[in-house]
């Protein structure tokens, strides 16, 4: 994971929560530490954070399952009561509980990241702030994971919320199915279970944490859905904004566009100037004919200036493309299409079973 | 060094469960038969996430023979992710390449490291006599290729044929993605690679039914223009938005030229008004606003042109080209 210096600053480890002397506090200790089962991710983001509430459902649940388990505070750029807290559960849970704060807020994604970099855990399991889903539903969920998924995202059904939330997540989950053709049904919750492995190789960033499975599942990585139930949901009254439909769409729209055509950006922007330089073009045919054939006036209308440009603005999308093509060659080396799940490789330590037939009949090659 | 591996074959797989075997028989053959046993030489299958048993046919060729290497991919990638991934784990000194369907035959190899002995860096297969069918594969395949090689200047017939003989340091020092297997020697050309193309036996298809169809080549157009871009110009794209710069100027200009001397100019002097520069005719209208648009055109991609040599400069890829000089050092 790439941290900007700015940012490695200001995300200390503030807190293992440990007492004194049984695990140290710095750094340096973290690397010793035994694997864990699962390491269960909060992002804080509200002072007034049920992370106690958090901690009490899933970890019994866990307990309950025999899996070992710590947890993870992410404090984006929030202290004050929240962190508190947290800091009271010392005594209880010890360095299962530890926490992690930025000085200012930078998003869910790099809370995720963050987190990651410290987690022990196998499995990941991120949550909301606030018992959003019934802790049983850990069981199917991680169930899931141990039969080979590496991702499982949650399906709230039914859910709990007013109707206009509902119509709204609904509608926004709609519109995505369609643009991405993947059958998720509900990316807005943010309940998932999710394999270490899988999180330390998709990189996210900005509101992608939103499109997570949808990213991974392009990376080769087995999404899983799972119908989970819905306990209770936070301050989603009334409409989103309208900025935050225009967010939502240019976030659709940049997964869209990264997921397909990342390798040949020229597809998209040639499909798109293609189109736009097509239409120009036979605006121009129709008015030469209409010119040559019928004496009708080229002047006349503004059909003449709107036909050219469209063929050059076709022209100049198509060279974004070009660019674009540039930009992901000189970087192909960087970016690695393919994601291989194993290698059945030979044998390793050679026990000198073929010793080559001494230098004679041997055929030289290259 | 006796174990060295001069000769890495790698094969991408997707449901073939069928010609597996008969392929695995063929390959071996023909590595037996250059002596290649033991760890002198690999056969990379890449299971492009078969639906079918081609994988558990695959792992057991491996349990039977050392040479066999398996790459499993988490989901289905295409094939030039599959040649991409055989490129990074070969160990060979060679690396050549072969379709899965047995359409190749392994049989040609040993020609084909000759001639790649004779000075070459890239030996590619020429399917003249292709056994498929005509209006949905030969004739779109040639019409392609000849777009191809009178675009870029590389006189290859065959870009598509998988059959390939490669040097170690080419497949090592690129890296290929989205589609561009097909262009493989033309990328090479442009790499500063010794190409040579050399006719090849082709096969009728044994088992399965081809898995491309006419659809791709409706894509070879803009194929074309990034193919010609990163062969040719990956280090200057300055050059080739250069090219696209002047050619809208020269439209523009002609434009310019028949706006002055056209059919109008006579007309209107014939007409006999007093010419006024402030009040343009139809045509008049029509050449002016195209020219204008056209010189916009030219200074935009003079600008794309310096936007592409900051991409270039920012991945350090200017200073990575070293190739040239490797392949230089070989002969």
């Amino acid at each position: 994971m790439a941290l900007d210096p700015d940012l490695r600053s200001s995300a200390a480890v503030a807190d293992a929560g440990a007492p004194r002397g049984a695990v140290a506090l710095d750094e340096g200790a973290w690397a010793g530490v035994e694997e864990l089962d699962v390491t269960i991710v909060v992002p804080v983001l509200a002072e007034d954070a049920e992370v106690a509430q958090v901690v009490e459902a899933l970890g019994s649940e866990l307990d309950h399952e025999g899996r070992t388990w710590e947890c993870i505070f992410v404090f984006d750029g929030v202290a004050g009561e929240s962190f508190e807290r947290v800091r009271a559960m010392r005594g209880q849970y010890g360095g299962r509980v530890r926490s992690i704060s930025f000085k200012n807020p930078f998003g869910e994604s790099v809370c995720l990241s963050a987190a990651v970099e410290q987690a022990r855990g196998r499995y990941l399991i991120t949550s909301p702030q606030y018992v959003q889903i019934d802790p049983v539903e850990l069981r199917p969920m991680l169930a899931a994971l141990d039969g080979g998924a590496d991702f499982v995202t949650p399906w709230r059904h039914p859910r709990v919320d007013p109707w206009l939330a509902r119509l709204q997540s609904a509608a926004f989950n709609f519109v995505i199915r369609q643009i991405i053709r993947m059958n998720f049904h509900d990316l807005n919750c943010y309940f998932r279970a999710i394999r270490r492995e899988v999180l330390e190789d998709v990189a996210v960033y900005g509101d992608m944490y939103r499109f997570l499975p949808v990213i991974a599942f392009r990376q080769g990585y087995r999404v899983v859905e799972v119908k989970v139930r819905h306990l209770k949901e936070w301050g989603t009254g009334g409409f989103f904004g309208l900025g935050i439909y225009a967010r939502r769409f240019l976030d659709v729209l940049a997964v869209m566009f990264l997921t397909k055509f990342t390798l040949k950006p020229l597809r998209f922007f040639g499909m798109i100037g293609g189109a736009f330089s097509l239409i120009g073009a036979g605006i121009c045919t129709w008015l030469a004919i209409k010119k040559l054939f019928f004496a009708v006036g080229l002047s006349g209308s503004p059909l003449m200036l709107l036909g050219v440009l469209l063929i050059v603005l076709g022209v100049q999308i198509l060279g974004f493309g070009l660019v674009g093509e540039i930009i992901i060659f000189s970087q192909a080396r960087n970016l690695k299409e393919y994601r291989i799940e194993r290698i059945y490789d030979r044998p390793e330590p050679p026990e000198r079973e073929e010793e080559a037939p001494p230098g004679g009949d041997r055929p030289s090659i290259g | 060094m006796p174990n060295v591996t001069e000769l890495s074959v790698v094969v991408p797989i997707y449901d073939e469960e069928e010609s597996l075997p008969v392929l695995y028989g063929e390959i071996a053959a023909v590595l037996d038969g250059m002596g290649l046993t033991g760890r002198r030489s690999e056969i990379i299958f890449v299971d492009d996430s078969s639906q079918d048993a081609s994988l558990h046919i695959m792992l057991e060729l491996r349990a039977r023979d050392p040479r066999v290497r398996v790459v499993k991919f988490r989901r289905n990638f295409g094939q030039t992710a599959a040649l991409a991934a055989g490129f990074d784990i070969a160990r060979g000194r060679v690396v050549a390449t072969l379709d899965g369907d047995l359409q190749n035959d392994p049989a040609e190899i040993p020609r084909m490291l000759e001639e790649l002995n004779r000075g070459y860096d890239v030996v590619a297969g020429w399917r003249r006599k292709r056994r498929d069918a005509f209006v949905l594969r030969r004739l779109p395949s040639v019409v392609a290729n000849r777009l191809i090689a009178l675009f870029t200047g590389v006189p290859i017939h065959d870009t598509g044929c998988t059959l390939k003989v490669f040097r170690r340091e080419l497949v090592k020092s690129m890296s290929i993605y989205a589609e561009q297997h097909r262009f493989l020697p033309i990328l090479s050309a442009g790499r500063g690679a010794r190409v040579r193309e050399m006719e090849v036996n082709h096969r009728p298809r044994r088992f399965g039914k081809s898995k491309y169809g006419l659809g791709r080549a409706t894509r070879v157009l803009l194929d074309l223009l990034v193919v010609k871009m990163i062969a040719q110009f990956s280090r200057r794209p300055l050059q080739y938005f250069g090219i696209l710069s002047l050619g809208s100027f020269v439209i523009g200009g002609l434009f310019g030229f028949a706006a002055l001397f056209g059919p109008t100019f006579g007309a209107r002097s014939s007409s006999g008004s007093p010419p006024d520069q402030f009040h343009f005719g139809d045509w008049e209208m029509a050449i002016c606003t195209i020219l204008l648009l056209f010189f916009a055109l030219f200074v935009y991609f003079a600008l794309l042109g310096l936007l592409g040599e900051l991409a270039v400069k920012a991945s350090g890829m200017h200073r990575r080209s070293t190739l040239d000089r490797i392949l230089n050092e070989l002969h």
